[in-house]
C-alpha cells in the first residue's frame, strides 16, 4: 500500500503572467513503514509536494496513487483519504482553536463521524503517543500551555485520526532543544510502531538520526534519492545546493582532509565515534 | 483558493497621472464629482466625458479597466434608470403604454442620474487605479492634518490604514494555510446549510484572530523598539511635492468648471 507519485507537476497560477513551477516531473515511491526525509532549500517545492500527498493540492499534471488508486480521480472521496494520510503543517500549533485540549484533539475523529467512546479512546491514545498527561491537561485551554506542548497537542490532533501515513512539515522548527528532542523521540516511536512517516526538515542532524531514506529536492525537481549513507556521501553536491550536512559528516570530512581515516556512516554519531576510537586504538593517531 | 484575491486595484504603470501628487488627485476627484452634478444640460456631459477620457488617456490605463469598474454597479444603474423613467411625473408625455406614462422629464431625470453615477464611479476609479494605497493614505494624511486643530487624529488614522493594507495579504495567506490545515483534519467548509457553514468557520476564525493579535503585539513591539512615538515631529521618507504637472491638472479642472458653468451665466 505505498504512495506512488507519477510525473507529478504543479504550476502555480498556470497561464497567468506570474506562473511558477513549484514541482516538476516528480517520480517517487513512498513505501510502507519507511521514514522518508524530504530535504531541500527553501522554495524547492517540499511543502507543495507534501500537500499533494493527501489531496489538499491537485497536481497540474501527473498522478498520486494510494493503494494503486489515483486519489484525484473523479469520484474518489478525498475527504476519507485525508484520514489515512495525516498532514501536520509547519507551526501546527497555529491551527488550535477549541476551548479545551481534549476538544481540539477530538476535532479530527469527530469529523470522521466516530462514536463518542471511540473518540475518547483515540484522544487518550493520541495524547499518550506524544507524551501528554491526559488527566492533567485535557480540560485546559490549548492556548495556555507551553509552546512545545502546543506543538504536541496539534500533532496529537492528527494522530487521533490514526493515519497510516504521517506527513510532517518541519516538525521541530522553532522548538527549544528539549521540546525538539521529545518530539523527535515521539516521531521515531511512531515509525517503529509501523506508521509510514514523511518528514520535511532543514535540520540534517535530525534527518541523520531518523530517516531510513532521503529524497532531495532542488528547484522543484527530485535530484537525489536513496539511503542516508548514499545521500550524505555526496557531500559536495549537497553543499553546492546550499544544504547542510550532518555535523558528523563535516567532522569526518575535515579529518580526511588532514590525513585521517575514511569513516563510513559518518552521519550516525555512534558509528562515527566507533570508527574514530578504532582508528585511534590502531595507532593511526599520529597521522591525524 | 483565497490566494487569488487581488487587493486594491492599483494598476502599476508610469504615467503623468500616476506621478501627480496624491493630494492633487484626491482634490481633483472631489472637484470632478461636484462637476458631474453641475452639468445641467445633457450635452454638458460631453465635456465631462472629454475630461475623463483625457485623464484615462494620459494615465495609460486600459479603457476596459475603467469600463469594468462600473460592473459591480450595474444593477444599481439599471434600477436608477428604470425607477426614474417610470415613476417620475412631468408635463409632457412621451409615451403611453396602458396605464403607464413615460414623461419627458422622467426620461431626462433617468438619463441625468444614471450618467452621473457612471461618471462618479469611473472618476474615482481613475484615482484608485493610478494611486497606490500607501500613497493614497499619505495624501489623505496630509490633507486631513489641518483637522488636528480640532483633535482629529490624522496621523494615527493614516498609520492604521497603512498597517491594515499591509497586513491584508499576510492574513489572506494565513487564512489559506489554516483552512488547509483544518481541511487536513477533515473539516468541511463547502457543504451543509447556512448554520453548518457558519459553524465550520469557527476552526478558521479562532486561529486567525489569535494570530492577528499576536502579529499586532509583535508589530507594536517592533515599532516601539524603533522609537515610534506617533506623528509628532516625524519626518517623511517621501516628501510630497506639488509640481508642474499638478498645476496643469488644476488648470484643466478649472477649464472644465468654466465650460460647465458658462451656460448658466449666458
Amino acid at each position: 500500500m505505498p504512495i506512488v507519485l507519477e510525473k507529478l507537476t504543479h504550476i502555480y497560477q498556470q497561464g497567468g503572467p506570474v506562473a511558477t513551477t513549484a514541482i516538476e516531473d516528480i517520480d517517487l515511491v513512498i513505501d510502507d513503514g519507511e521514514l522518508l526525509a524530504l530535504i531541500g532549500h527553501t522554495g524547492s517545492g517540499k511543502s507543495t509536494l507534501a500537500q499533494h500527498l493527501n489531496g489538499l493540492m491537485k497536481p497540474t499534471s501527473g498522478r498520486v496513487l494510494l493503494d494503486g488508486r489515483d486519489i484525484n480521480a473523479p469520484g474518489e472521496d478525498t475527504r476519507k483519504l485525508r484520514f489515512q494520510v495525516g498532514l501536520v503543517f509547519q507551526y501546527p500549533e497555529h491551527q488550535l482553536f477549541e476551548e479545551t485540549v481534549y476538544k481540539d484533539i477530538a476535532f479530527g475523529p469527530r469529523n470522521m463521524g466516530l462514536s463518542n467512546e471511540e473518540i475518547d479512546g483515540r484522544v487518550r491514545s493520541a495524547m499518550d503517543m506524544v507524551g501528554l498527561p491526559f488527566e492533567e491537561i485535557k480540560e485546559r485551554s490549548p492556548f495556555e500551555v507551553s509552546g512545545g506542548q502546543m506543538r504536541r497537542i496539534a500533532l496529537a490532533g492528527v494522530l487521533a485520526m490514526r493515519p497510516r501515513v504521517l506527513v510532517l512539515d518541519e516538525p521541530t522548527a522553532g522548538l527549544d532543544p528539549r521540546a525538539r528532542d521529545l518530539l523527535l523521540k515521539d516521531i521515531q516511536r511512531l515509525h517503529m510502531e509501523g506508521t509510514t512517516v514523511v518528514m520535511i526538515s532543514h535540520a540534517m542532524d535530525d534527518v541523520a538520526r531518523l530517516a531510513t531514506r532521503i529524497a532531495v529536492l532542488e528547484k522543484g525537481r527530485l535530484v537525489m534519492e536513496g539511503l542516508p549513507e548514499v545521500v550524505f556521501g555526496r557531500f559536495e553536491e549537497l553543499t553546492g545546493m546550499g544544504l547542510d550536512v550532518p555535523q558528523g559528516c563535516q567532522l569526518a570530512r575535515r579529518l580526511r582532509e588532514l590525513g585521517g581515516p575514511e569513516i563510513p556512516d559518518c552521519y550516525l554519531l555512534e558509528s562515527l565515534a566507533d570508527s574514530l576510537a578504532a582508528f585511534l586504538k590502531g595507532g593511526g593517531g599520529d597521522a591525524a | 483558493m483565497l490566494r487569488d484575491i487581488t487587493l486594491g486595484q492599483y494598476y502599476p504603470v508610469d504615467s503623468p497621472v500616476h506621478r501627480l501628487d496624491p493630494r492633487t488627485k484626491i482634490l481633483l476627484t472631489m472637484l470632478f464629482i461636484i462637476a458631474v452634478f453641475l452639468a445641467s444640460q445633457l450635452y454638458l456631459y460631453v465635456f465631462i466625458l472629454g475630461f475623463l477620457s483625457l485623464s484615462v488617456y494620459l494615465s495609460r490605463l486600459p479603457a476596459r479597466m475603467i469600463i469594468r469598474s462600473i460592473r459591480p454597479m450595474r444593477i444599481l444603474l439599471v434600477f436608477t434608470f428604470i425607477l426614474n423613467l417610470f415613476f417620475g411625473t412631468g408635463e409632457t408625455a412621451l409615451l403611453r403604454i396602458g396605464p403607464v406614462i413615460i414623461w419627458q422629464e422622467g426620461l431626462l431625470n433617468a438619463l441625468h442620474f444614471t450618467l452621473r453615477l457612471v461618471f462618479l464611479v469611473m472618476g474615482s476609479s481613475v484615482l484608485t487605479l493610478t494611486t497606490s494605497p500607501v500613497t493614497l493614505t499619505d495624501g489623505l494624511e496630509t490633507l486631513a492634518s489641518p483637522l488636528k486643530v480640532i483633535k482629529f487624529p490624522a496621523h494615527e488614522m493614516a498609520m492604521m490604514m497603512t498597517i491594515a493594507l499591509r497586513f491584508i495579504p499576510t492574513l489572506v495567506e494565513e487564512a489559506d494555510k489554516i483552512m488547509k490545515a483544518q481541511t487536513a483534519r477533515g473539516a468541511d467548509f463547502t457543504s451543509g446549510n447556512l448554520m453548518a457553514r457558519a459553524r465550520a468557520m469557527v476552526p478558521l476564525l479562532v486561529p486567525l484572530f489569535v494570530s492577528a493579535f499576536r502579529r499586532a503585539g509583535d508589530l507594536a513591539m517592533a515599532m516601539e523598539a524603533r522609537c515610534y512615538h506617533g506623528g509628532e515631529g516625524r519626518t517623511r521618507l517621501h516628501v510630497l511635492k506639488i509640481g508642474r504637472g499638478d498645476y496643469i491638472a488644476y488648470l484643466a479642472m478649472a477649464a472644465l468648471y468654466v465650460l460647465l458653468l458658462l451656460p448658466r451665466w449666458l
